[in-house]
């Protein structure tokens, strides 16, 4: 008996151990969960595009970060009684205005000019600083377009290590912008590409500020005029070039610095990459997309593999383990034809032995005879 | 009846040149010794040219300029549209309609009798035509870049010194003043030491697409055109477009390299090496065929410790063009007659005469003619052109493998990296392969 009880105790400290270890994991969890380090405020309530579309969008752009708690606040509506509204700013350390409409209160305007002195982050999205307190004056803006996003400051935080050039889908641009002088003017849209002019001399492009930046006391202000929606969600608000300026943007003004790498999908000057649900993809969605490759569709689960493969850096175990993945994609029954020609180009210099016998057993694929034997043939078999 | 006559000369000249001439490439035609006035037809250089897009049109039309220098005779193309826009540009110049034309440049080779050669077609080909135009003994005004990887360009540049033709690669930017100027007082010391280059190349332009697969045109024969590149559907993609797909292209970096890399090489003498280390990083595009990087930043660099920065020109203080940094300053050169210094004395210097003197050139495609005639060295020859091309090549292998890539000028080969090496070819689509020379 006494042998049992020992037992029974045993088995019951074994569990407390366990419930123990549980208890201390969910905590572990749960403070990761908590290491949001910033506080953001989105004011919204009036403005010329969808502001519910818009702050919404905000909202899950600066959560997809892991690093703000974001909450929207809607002003009340145009012609209502504005005199009550009076957020306190100091409880965060990012506000984004997506606001433009009725004149907010002078208490407000003060507020947020001793907010950013004594270190606090504002962006100001798609309105410029000097019209967000007052009724607006009709601006002239562009017809919707896709516009070349060109970088002139290239060693700001922000911009840092982003291309310089690329494309921001459908969206307008508001002609001649005007803003204090204390700002610096970090990028321009251009309609009518540097490529179009390159080949045509007499053309004449559109060209107008869309990020600008100032510090501020303490703090710090971004004007980003680009990436709204209209009545609903929109190519250029789930514009990649527009969601990750926008992230790195709100840390920047946050904090300074910037410690978001720049992600897989950036678009180029090429085209333009969306992320219709605002979420960057991993590795193993990034695998399993590729294998349904079209044509006709984005290339941008090969282009992440690439980069991982890239970003091996010629370590042989990283890249074994980037071949047997991708040998499991050709050998995939649904894995069309298409993207099995992405990866045999891959394999044929980065593949090692262990991919030979898949790439073999495709040479029965007339469709892919050409594209086996380029690989083998690099391969030296 | 002059026609008539002229072309019994030229029929003639060409027997001349079957019995015996191209033998000899070296043969110096009577023209080149001093006898001035007007050139009997024989005196004339016989050219054909292979490749009649806008670039071959503009270089046969540079080559026309030159008036009784040249005379063509036949043109060769896979579009029927150019290559009969090209006969009409002949048969205009020589006030005839014998111009002849071909759709296979093997019928080409095998069936004219030249001095020389134009070639202007996409770089997937190169590989190929150069070499047998050469094999030929035929004289060649080749394209830049001369080559897609780095063995086509190894197979050319020894096909050249073997056949002991001349060649004349068409980086024409030698030829024009702000750049042999600034290459020179770079070579002679004007900025001192040098140490570091940067290289401004330009950036990426708009992407294309995927249109749809289409009816191949009438005009055109795809098959060919495509050659020993894979084998894909049209699809409307092909003339200038095909500069923005890796298969036939390695987008405005291998375009243009062969202009301002090769001017930064002119000054500092590394014409007839490569560097020791390249590392780079691109940019690349994700949607449509367009697949070259659209942005690039390449860094080289040479045994004898200079650096190269080869970048899309958006990423460069001086943007586009070739700029040289010294321990005395720097000089800059680009396009638009562009020459500048960080001290506008610098370029007040002149050039002693027991100091070095570049080769001097006023008209490339003359440059070309002069040399054919007189059997010597023209002012780019093939050698500058492959080391120019092979810092882009190499930098597009840095770039797809993520890796600083060591690379050995004089044997030619990465060093110690099996994985890279095979980046420096690319398989032929059968039945084509490199020829062997």
């Amino acid at each position: 008996m006494e042998s049992t009880n020992y037992l029974k105790i045993k088995e019951m400290k074994k569990q407390y151990l366990i419930y123990l270890l549980i208890t201390v994991l969910l905590a572990i969890v749960s403070s990761c969960k908590q290491t949001h380090q910033y506080k953001a405020l989105i004011i919204t309530g009036q403005n010329e595009h969808n502001w519910q579309v818009s702050s919404e969008a905000i909202k899950q752009i600066l959560e997809e970060t892991d690093m703000f708690s974001p909450v929207i606040m809607v002003a009340p509506a145009k012609g209502e009684d504005i005199s009550g509204f009076n957020p306190d700013f100091n409880n965060y350390n990012l506000v984004v205005l997506d606001y433009k409409g009725n004149a907010l209160s002078e208490t407000v305007s003060t507020d947020l000019d001793d907010y950013v002195n004594n270190g606090g982050g504002l962006i100001y999205y798609c309105s410029k600083s000097d019209m967000v307190f007052s009724e607006s004056d009709s601006v002239d803006i562009t017809d919707r377009s896709d516009f070349e996003v060109n970088v002139i400051a290239d060693n700001h935080p922000v911009l840092n290590e982003l291309p310089k050039k690329w494309i921001q889908p459908e969206d307008v641009l508001e002609k001649t912008l005007k803003y204090d002088e204390d700002y610096e003017v970090l990028a321009t849209g251009v309609i009518g590409s540097s490529y179009a002019s390159f080949r045509d001399t007499s053309y004449v492009p559109t060209i107008e500020p869309v990020l600008l930046a100032k510090n501020s006391g303490k703090g710090r202000v971004l004007i980003i005029m680009f990436g709204a929606p209209d009545e609903k969600e929109n190519n250029a608000l789930h514009s990649v070039g527009f969601i990750i300026t926008l992230q790195r943007g709100a840390e920047w003004v946050a904090s300074g610095d910037v410690t978001q790498e720049v992600p897989y999908d950036f678009p180029t000057a090429a085209g333009a990459t969306l992320r219709p649900d605002f979420k960057g993809i991993n590795y193993s969605e990034a695998l399993e997309k590729l294998g349904s490759y079209d044509i006709t569709r984005s290339t941008k689960y090969y282009t992440f593999l690439q980069n991982e493969i890239r970003n091996a850096a010629g370590d042989e175990n990283k890249l074994l383990k980037l071949e047997k993945d991708m040998v499991r994609i050709l050998k995939g029954t649904q894995t069309t034809n298409e993207a099995k020609k992405l990866i045999l180009r891959e394999l044929s210099w980065m593949g090692s032995d262990y991919c030979i016998p898949v790439i073999e057993s495709l040479e029965s694929n007339p469709e892919l005879s050409d594209n086996v034997e380029f690989a083998l043939t690099r391969l030296q078999k | 009846m002059e026609e008539k006559t002229s072309r019994r000369n030229f029929i003639r000249r060409s027997s001349a040149a079957a019995a015996g001439l191209f033998i000899l490439p070296e043969i110096i035609p009577a023209s080149a010794m001093g006898m001035n006035g007007r050139k009997a037809p024989s005196d004339r250089i016989v050219m054909g040219a292979i490749g009649t897009g806008s670039q071959g049109t503009s270089n046969m039309r540079d080559f026309l300029n030159l008036k009784e220098s040249v005379q063509f005779v036949a043109v060769c193309d896979v579009d029927t549209n150019h290559l009969e826009r090209a006969k009409r540009t002949v048969d205009n110049a020589n006030k005839n309609s014998d111009c002849r034309i071909y759709g296979d440049f093997r019928e080409f080779l095998e069936k004219e009798k030249l001095d020389a050669v134009s070639i202007a077609l996409p770089d997937h080909w190169h590989g190929i035509i150069y070499t047998e135009a050469i094999k030929k003994k035929l004289h060649v005004y080749g394209e830049k870049p001369i080559c897609r990887t780095i063995e086509d360009g190894q197979i050319i540049v020894e096909a050249v010194k073997k056949n002991n033709i001349i060649w004349q690669t068409g980086s024409w930017q030698r030829s024009l003043t702000n750049f042999r100027r600034g290459a020179e007082l770079v070579i002679n010391g004007r900025a001192g030491k040098i140490t570091y280059i940067e290289v401004g190349l330009p950036d990426g332009g708009r992407g294309i697409g995927t249109p749809p697969v289409m009816e191949i045109p009438p005009e055109l024969n795809w098959e060919m055109w495509l050659g020993p590149a894979p084998g894909v559907p049209y699809r409307g993609v092909c003339h200038w477009d095909w500069r923005w797909i890796l298969d036939y292209s390695g987008g405005q970096l291998t375009d243009w390299a062969g202009h301002h890399v090769d001017i930064a090489n002119w000054g500092v003498g590394l014409e007839h090496t490569g560097p020791v280390e390249i590392s780079g990083k691109g940019v690349y595009p994700q949607e449509g065929l367009y697949n070259v990087p659209v942005e690039y930043d390449i860094l080289c660099r040479y045994a004898n410790g200079i650096e190269m920065r080869i970048a899309n020109a958006s990423r460069l203080e001086h943007g586009m063009g070739t700029t040289w940094y010294g321990d005395r300053g720097w000089i800059h050169t680009n396009r638009g007659n562009i020459l500048n210094a960080s001290d506008p004395e610098i370029l007040k210097e002149v050039i002693g005469e027991e100091e070095i003197h570049l080769y001097k050139s006023e008209n490339h495609w003359q440059d070309f003619i002069d040399s054919v005639r007189s059997g010597t060295q023209a002012i780019a020859p093939i050698e500058p052109a492959y080391r120019a091309i092979s810092v882009a090549l190499l930098g597009e292998i840095a770039m797809t493998t993520g890796q600083t890539i060591k690379w050995d000028p004089v044997n030619e080969t990465i060093i110690n990296n099996e994985k890279a090496s095979r980046l420096l070819k690319r398989p032929y689509r059968k039945p084509w392969s490199l020829p062997t020379i």
